[in-house]
């Protein structure tokens, strides 16, 4: 079996003759237009990265006993992490109307003999989850059922 | 290294597409009590006692639910901060910060089993 190509392998050997324009930005990037949301989007990726980190962190002190995990739990009190959380949640709302707005656009017309069902319904589904798990892990862990 | 990043990037966007999907699904009940209720006093007293709060998570639910909280969202935050670089000209540094981005993305995933698994 022939191994994996090399990315560059189809690239001409010397540079053509044909002259190309320098890629430009467009004018209303990156926070006028349309690219302000595609760009906060793209920028959610450093609160997720940082929310997964500080999870980590509180679950790993939960392994560590009972002092620990209260320790921590303290450290969440602190104005700078609520500020923080109520951002990431915000973005985390965001993240999740969008991509779920966008998810049944890209389905395909066909999976195998099967056509995926309507828009409308994929993305009730999709919401009546993000609802349903939202709500039952907020009422679990603040402890309304038990 | 341009070569192996694209011989992972199946993988690669398999866990952002998840961090998308599974991760918002997941970090929005977390967010909302342990990030918020709970520091504003606003979660019911014991609910989040230690022995509560262990017995949840030390269930194979609690921890397949943890590490894909914990797990997930850093590989979307990581592949979203390189697009994010690469859309403000980081053409030349991507392989680079490709491989931080995902390194980070994937000792955190480790950290993460051995968190849920040491509970």
């Amino acid at each position: 079996m022939a191994g994996a190509a090399h990315p560059d392998a189809m690239q001409p050997s010397r540079p053509g003759r044909t002259r190309t324009a320098r890629p430009q930005r467009p004018p209303q990037f990156p926070f006028r237009g349309r690219y302000a949301a595609y760009t906060l989007f793209d920028i959610t990726g450093v609160l997720y990265l940082l929310v997964g980190f500080v999870a980590l962190r509180v679950v790993w002190a939960l392994g560590n006993g009972a002092a620990a995990w209260h320790e921590v739990q303290r450290e969440l009190t602190h104005p700078s992490y609520v500020a923080f959380h109520v951002i990431a949640l915000i973005s985390v709302v965001f993240v999740g109307v969008r991509f779920f707005r966008l998810f049944p656009k890209a389905q395909p017309p066909r999976i195998g003999p099967v056509k995926p069902p309507p828009q409308p319904v994929i993305l009730g589904f999709l919401y009546a989850v993000w609802i349903g798990v939202a709500g039952l892990m907020t009422a679990i862990l603040a402890g309304g059922i038990s | 290294m341009k070569h192996f990043l694209l011989r992972i990037e199946p993988l690669v966007w398999l866990l952002f597409g998840q961090g998308i999907l599974i991760g918002t699904i997941l970090l929005t009940g977390w967010l909302i009590v342990i990030g918020v209720a709970a520091p504003l006093g606003l979660v019911a007293p014991g609910a989040l006692a230690y022995e509560r709060a262990h017995a949840l998570a030390s269930h194979w639910i609690g921890r397949l639910v943890l590490l894909a909280l914990i797990a997930l969202p850093l590989w979307k935050g990581a592949h979203h901060v390189r697009s994010l670089s690469l859309d403000f000209g980081g053409a030349a540094r991507d392989a680079t910060l490709a491989a931080i981005l995902y390194s980070v993305a994937a000792l955190g995933s480790l950290l993460a089993i051995c968190a849920v698994v040491r509970l």
